[in-house]
C-alpha cells in the first residue's frame, strides 16, 4: 500500500472515522483534433491527487488534495472527518455498508499496442489524411477529426483491508463532416456521433476503425442529406434502429433507470429519479421476451471495464432484464444494503477529487438471432435509422425523444430513399415491449459513451453499451417543427 | 486559496521554465465545498481544492498545449516541454494570429468573505432549514448547497498579466410529494444573496400546489415561463450559435438572420463578464478583457462573441470569450432586459395557457432556428381566464427558441441570476410567449 494512502486511513481512524477509504489517481491524457485542415488541438494533460472518504457518526465526509505530502494528506483526512460530523447533524439514516470489502489484487487493461508508445506524428498524420479525404467532397463546410488516449493509474485501500491497484487504458477517435445549404445543416459521423467511439483498449482499437476508408463516404452522406426527403411527419411505423443508436437508447432509458441511487432519490434534484422503483424488481415487464440486458464490467473493450470499482468491489456481471423481466439494479455497497443485497461493483469517480457514484458499467442488449439483411427483408414498411443526433428523456426516464443523423425508408423488405431529420419518441416500457427482433452477434458492437453527466459537483462518466440493430413496432416518428 | 501574489509568482516561475518562442499559462484554481441532501438529510458532503496550469506554447504559427496540476519545477518543466513538443508536431497554420498583446481588464467586485469562509456546518444549517420546511408539508427534499472560491490568472511571454478571484454560493432545491415536485435555485457571488428560507418556501409551494396533476393534450399553448426556463433558452442560444466559430462554419442559428429583427422588440440580450450583477469574470483564458457584446438588440440579431482566433478570421478584435482552455468562444455571462410585468400579471393576462417552472434535458433537434426538444419539470400548471386552474403532467416540447422569442407578449419586471456549476450565468426575467409547441406528455 502506498504510504500516503496508509497515512490517510490512519489519520481518519485516529480522528474517529468508523470507516475510511483513500484513492490515489494519476491520469495521463493525450488529445488530438483537426478541424477543416488545421491541427486544432494537440494537448498532453496530467493530473494527480488523492481523495479520502470517511464515515463518522454514521454520516459521510469526503475531501481531497493535489498536494502529495504527508501534511496535506493529513489535512484532507481531517477535513473529511470534520465534514462527516457536519453531515451527521442533519439526521437521517445511518450509513450501512453491508459486508466488508477486503479485495486485494492488481488489474491492467489488456492492450495490444500501448497508445502512449505510438508516435504523435503517426496520430497527427492519420487525422490530417482523413481530413484531406473528407475535403475532397464538395459542399462540406466543416470537417473534424479527433483522437484521445487515456491512462489512469489508481490505488485504493480501505479500513476493512482492501488494497488494490489498477491501470486502465482508453482509446478513442472519430470523424464528422458538416454540410450547410438548402436551408439545412446536416452532419454525418463515424464510427459514432458525439465526437468519437471509445473503448478500454490500446491503439489497435482506433487503428481498426479505418477512418481513412470511411472519410469520403461520411462526407458524401452529409452532402446528400441536404437534399434528401424529410422524414415523414408524425406517423406511427416500424423502426429498425442501428446498433449505435440502440446503444444510446439503452444508456438513457435503461442504464440510468437502473441506478439504485436515482431510484432511492439521491439524484432527485439534479439528474432525476427513476420509474423502476424497488417494488418492480423481479415483478415488472420492462420489455418483450426478445429483450435481455446485462450489466458487466468484464467485457472489453467496453468503457465500463475494470478490475475493481472505486469501493474495491471486484468486477462482475449482473443480469438486468431477462426475457423482458426486470431483475437487477446497478448498486453501491450502501444502496444494496437498503435492499438486503450486496454491491455489484458499479461505484466509480471521474477523478481523485470526486466522490464515487453509481455509474453504468457495460449495460448491453444481448444479441438475438436475426441477420440484418433478413430483418430488413422481413419488414414490409418502416424506416431504418442510425447514428444519434439529439437525445432527451424526462427525469424519471419515461418519455424520450431521439433524433438520428440518417434514415432510410423500408418498402417491401428493401431499403429505399434517404431521409433527413428523423426523430422518434416514446415511453420507455411501451417502447421496449414493442421490440420484436434483435440482430445477432455478427452485428453486435460494444459502443462507448465517454460523456455521461451525473452528480454534483459534476462528473463525466465513461460507459459501455453492447448492441446490435433491433426492430420496434408502432413507434411515433417524425416529431419536428 | 492561492492569492494574487502567489498565483502570479507561480506563473512567472512557470514562464521562466519555457523554451518556446511564445508561451501563455492560464491558472485555474478552485476551493469547493458542496453539501448534497436527499430524503430530508445530507447524503454527500465534499471538499476539494485543485490548481491546474494550462499551457500554450507557440513555435512559428503552431500552438501546442499541455495541462498539469503538479506545480513543482519538475512538473511544470515536463508540461512545458510537452506543450512545445506538441507545437512542433503541427503544420504551420497561416490563420493563427499569435498570442494576444496584453490589454487591461477592469477589476470587478466579486469577493465575499462569508462565501469564501463558509464552513460545512454553515451549509448544514442552511440545508437543515430547507429540509424542515419540506418535512413540515410532508415533502421529500433534495438538493445541493455549494460555496467556494474560484481564482484565475493568465501570464504570457507577450506581457499579459491578469488575476481575478471570485467567490460563489449556490443552493438548488427539489421538493417532491408522491405526485408532484417543486424547484428553486439561487446563486450569487455573495452568500447573503442566498435567501434560503425564501427559496425553500418557493420550492415547497410549487410541490404543494402541484399535487395530483391532470393529463393535458399536447399542442400549441401560450406559456408563462419562470426565469429558470428562460435561463434554459439563453443557454441553448449561446451553446448553439452565439459563438463566432459556429457562425463561421454556418451552423449557428444566427446564420442568415444577422441584422434582421427575428425576435420581438422587447427582447434584448447581451453578454457582460464585467458586470457585478452577474457572476463576474473580467477576462478570458487568453487574458483578454471580456467586452460587453450586444447579441440581440430590440429583437435584431447582432454579432457573435469571439476569441483571438475567430476574431482574426473576421478581421475584428477578440471580445474576450475564450471561456475554456480548449473549444470555441462562448457567451457565458448573459443578460436579458427586464420588462414591466409581475409574474402574476403575466398569468393574469393569459386566457388559456401553461405556467412552467423550468425545462429539463433540452437538446438541439435542428440548428436552423435553434429547434430544441425537452421536458417541463418541477411544477407545470394550466392557466385559464387569467388564473392557475390546476397542475398538469409534464409535457415534451419541440420548439424553435428563436421563433418562441419572436412571440413575446410580456416580460417580467425582475431579472434574476441563475448560476450553474461550471461558471455559466444568466440574469433573466420571466416571459410570456404567445405560442409554444408541445409534442408529447409523460406518464
Amino acid at each position: 500500500m502506498d504510504s500516503l494512502i496508509a497515512r490517510a486511513l490512519d489519520t481518519a481512524a485516529a480522528r474517529g472515522a468508523s470507516y475510511a477509504d483513500a484513492r490515489m489517481v494519476e491520469t495521463a491524457q493525450e488529445r488530438y483534433s483537426v478541424r477543416t485542415g488545421v491541427v486544432d488541438v494537440i494537448s498532453s494533460d496530467e493530473s494527480l491527487g488523492i481523495g479520502v472518504r470517511v464515515v463518522v457518526d454514521g454520516a459521510w465526509g469526503f475531501a481531497s488534495t493535489n498536494t502529495m505530502t504527508a501534511e496535506s494528506v493529513d489535512q484532507a483526512a481531517a477535513l473529511a472527518v470534520e465534514i462527516a460530523k457536519a453531515s451527521a447533524t442533519s439526521g437521517g439514516p445511518k450509513v450501512e455498508l453491508g459486508p466488508p470489502v477486503t479485495s486485494r489484487g492488481m488489474y491492467t487493461t489488456p492492450v495490444e499496442i500501448d497508445p502512449f508508445n505510438v508516435s504523435p506524428q503517426e496520430k497527427v498524420a492519420l487525422l490530417l489524411d482523413v481530413d484531406e479525404r473528407m475535403g475532397r467532397v464538395e459542399g462540406i463546410s466543416a470537417r473534424t477529426g479527433n483522437l484521445i488516449f487515456i491512462r489512469e493509474r489508481k490505488a485504493f485501500a480501505n479500513s476493512e483491508g482492501a488494497d488494490v491497484e489498477q491501470t486502465i487504458y482508453e482509446a478513442g477517435g472519430g470523424i464528422q463532416a458538416t454540410a450547410v445549404g438548402n436551408g439545412e445543416v446536416q452532419r454525418r459521423s463515424y464510427p459514432n456521433s458525439m465526437g468519437r467511439q471509445q473503448g478500454c483498449s490500446g491503439w489497435e482499437f482506433v487503428r481498426d476503425f479505418d477512418l481513412a476508408g470511411n472519410a469520403e463516404r461520411v462526407a458524401s452522406e452529409a452532402v446528400a442529406l441536404l437534399t434528401a426527403d424529410r422524414c415523414p411527419s408524425d406517423i406511427t411505423t416500424t423502426l429498425i434502429i442501428g446498433g449505435s443508436q440502440v446503444g444510446l437508447q439503452i444508456h438513457e432509458s435503461c442504464g440510468h433507470a437502473i441506478e439504485l441511487d436515482r431510484v432511492l432519490g439521491s439524484e432527485a434534484a439534479y439528474a432525476g429519479t427513476s420509474f423502476l422503483t424497488t417494488e418492480k424488481l423481479r415483478n415488472f415487464n420492462y420489455g418483450s421476451e426478445q429483450v435481455n440486458i446485462t450489466a458487466d464490467s468484464v467485457r472489453l473493450p467496453g468503457l465500463g471495464s475494470f478490475g475493481f470499482d472505486d469501493e474495491g468491489v471486484p468486477a462482475q456481471s449482473t443480469p438486468i432484464v431477462e426475457g423482458g423481466r426486470f431483475v437487477g439494479y446497478l448498486m453501491s455497497r450502501e444502496t444494496a444494503a437498503t435492499l438486503g443485497l450486496e454491491s455489484n461493483g458499479t461505484m466509480r469517480a471521474s477523478s481523485w477529487n470526486r466522490l464515487p457514484l453509481i455509474r453504468m458499467t457495460n449495460v448491453s442488449l444481448e444479441p438475438g438471432e436475426w441477420a440484418l439483411d433478413d430483418l430488413i427483408a422481413d419488414t414490409d414498411e418502416g424506416i431504418f435509422i442510425d447514428t444519434n443526433r439529439s437525445w432527451s428523456i424526462d427525469d424519471r426516464r419515461y418519455n424520450f425523444q431521439f433524433g438520428t443523423e440518417v434514415g432510410y425508408e423500408i418498402k417491401n423488405g428493401k431499403l429505399g430513399r434517404l431521409l433527413r431529420n428523423c426523430t422518434y419518441t416514446g415511453i420507455t416500457p411501451e417502447f421496449w415491449n414493442s421490440c420484436d427482433a434483435v440482430c445477432n452477434a455478427n452485428h453486435w458492437t460494444m459502443w462507448g459513451t465517454p460523456n455521461c453527466g451525473k452528480g454534483q459537483p459534476g462528473q463525466l462518466g465513461h460507459t459501455g453499451h453492447g448492441a446490435s440493430p433491433a426492430r420496434f413496432r408502432n413507434v411515433r416518428v417524425g416529431v419536428m417543427r | 486559496m492561492i492569492g494574487e501574489d502567489s498565483a502570479l509568482a507561480l506563473l512567472e516561475r512557470a514562464l521562466s521554465l519555457s523554451t518556446a518562442e511564445q508561451t501563455d499559462i492560464y491558472l485555474s484554481s478552485q476551493d469547493l465545498g458542496l453539501t448534497r441532501f436527499a430524503g430530508n438529510a445530507i447524503h454527500q458532503n465534499v471538499s476539494h481544492s485543485n490548481v491546474t496550469l494550462n499551457i500554450r506554447a507557440v513555435e512559428g504559427q503552431r500552438l501546442g498545449r499541455a495541462t498539469t496540476n503538479d506545480t513543482s519545477d519538475d512538473g511544470i518543466r515536463r508540461a512545458m516541454e510537452a506543450a512545445r513538443r506538441n507545437a512542433l508536431l503541427m503544420p504551420e497554420d497561416p490563420a493563427f494570429p499569435g498570442l494576444p498583446e496584453p490589454q487591461d481588464a477592469p477589476r470587478v467586485a466579486s469577493w465575499d468573505e462569508s462565501a469564501a469562509a463558509c464552513s460545512p456546518l454553515t451549509r448544514a444549517q442552511m440545508v437543515g432549514e430547507v429540509c424542515r420546511q419540506g418535512a413540515a408539508e410532508g415533502l421529500d427534499t433534495a438538493g445541493a448547497c455549494r460555496t467556494g472560491v474560484q481564482e484565475i490568472a493568465v501570464v504570457s511571454s507577450r506581457g499579459v498579466r491578469a488575476y481575478h478571484a471570485g467567490t460563489f454560493a449556490g443552493l438548488i432545491i427539489t421538493t417532491r410529494s408522491d405526485t408532484s415536485a417543486g424547484w428553486a435555485k439561487g446563486g450569487s457571488w455573495q452568500l447573503d444573496e442566498i435567501d434560503y428560507p425564501a427559496l425553500a418556501s418557493e420550492a415547497v409551494d410549487k410541490a404543494v400546489r402541484g399535487r395530483n396533476p391532470q393529463p393535458i393534450t399536447p399542442g400549441e399553448y401560450t406559456v408563462v415561463l419562470d426565469h429558470y426556463a428562460v435561463d434554459d433558452i439563453l443557454e441553448a442560444l449561446s451553446l448553439y450559435g452565439m459563438g463566432a466559430q459556429a457562425v463561421q462554419e454556418g451552423r449557428s442559428w444566427m446564420c442568415g438572420i444577422q441584422g434582421t429583427r427575428a425576435m420581438s422588440e422587447s427582447v434584448s440580450v447581451w453578454d457582460d463578464g464585467g458586470s457585478p450583477d452577474g457572476w463576474p469574470m473580467p477576462f478570458d483564458v487568453e487574458g483578454m478583457p471580456r467586452r460587453r457584446v450586444e447579441l440581440v438588440e430590440n429583437g435584431v440579431v447582432n454579432t457573435p462573441v469571439h476569441n483571438t482566433y475567430t476574431a482574426a478570421q473576421d478581421g475584428v478584435e477578440s471580445t474576450g470569450h475564450q471561456a475554456y482552455f480548449v473549444g470555441p468562444p462562448i457567451a457565458s455571462n448573459l443578460f436579458m432586459r427586464a420588462g414591466d410585468k409581475t409574474v402574476e400579471q403575466l398569468i393574469g393576462s393569459t386566457e388559456r395557457g401553461l405556467y412552467i417552472t423550468r425545462f429539463f434535458y433540452t437538446r438541439l433537434s435542428h440548428n436552423r432556428g435553434c429547434v430544441m426538444t425537452g421536458m417541463t419539470r418541477d411544477g407545470t400548471f394550466l392557466i385559464e381566464n387569467g388564473e392557475i386552474q390546476h397542475p398538469v403532467k409534464d409535457l415534451r416540447f419541440t420548439q424553435s427558441y428563436v421563433d418562441a422569442l419572436n412571440g413575446v407578449e410580456g416580460v417580467g419586471d425582475e431579472a434574476k441570476l441563475v448560476l450553474n456549476e461550471v461558471g455559466f450565468a444568466t440574469r433573466v426575467p420571466a416571459l410570456k410567449l404567445g405560442s409554444f409547441n408541445f409534442t408529447g406528455v409523460t406518464v
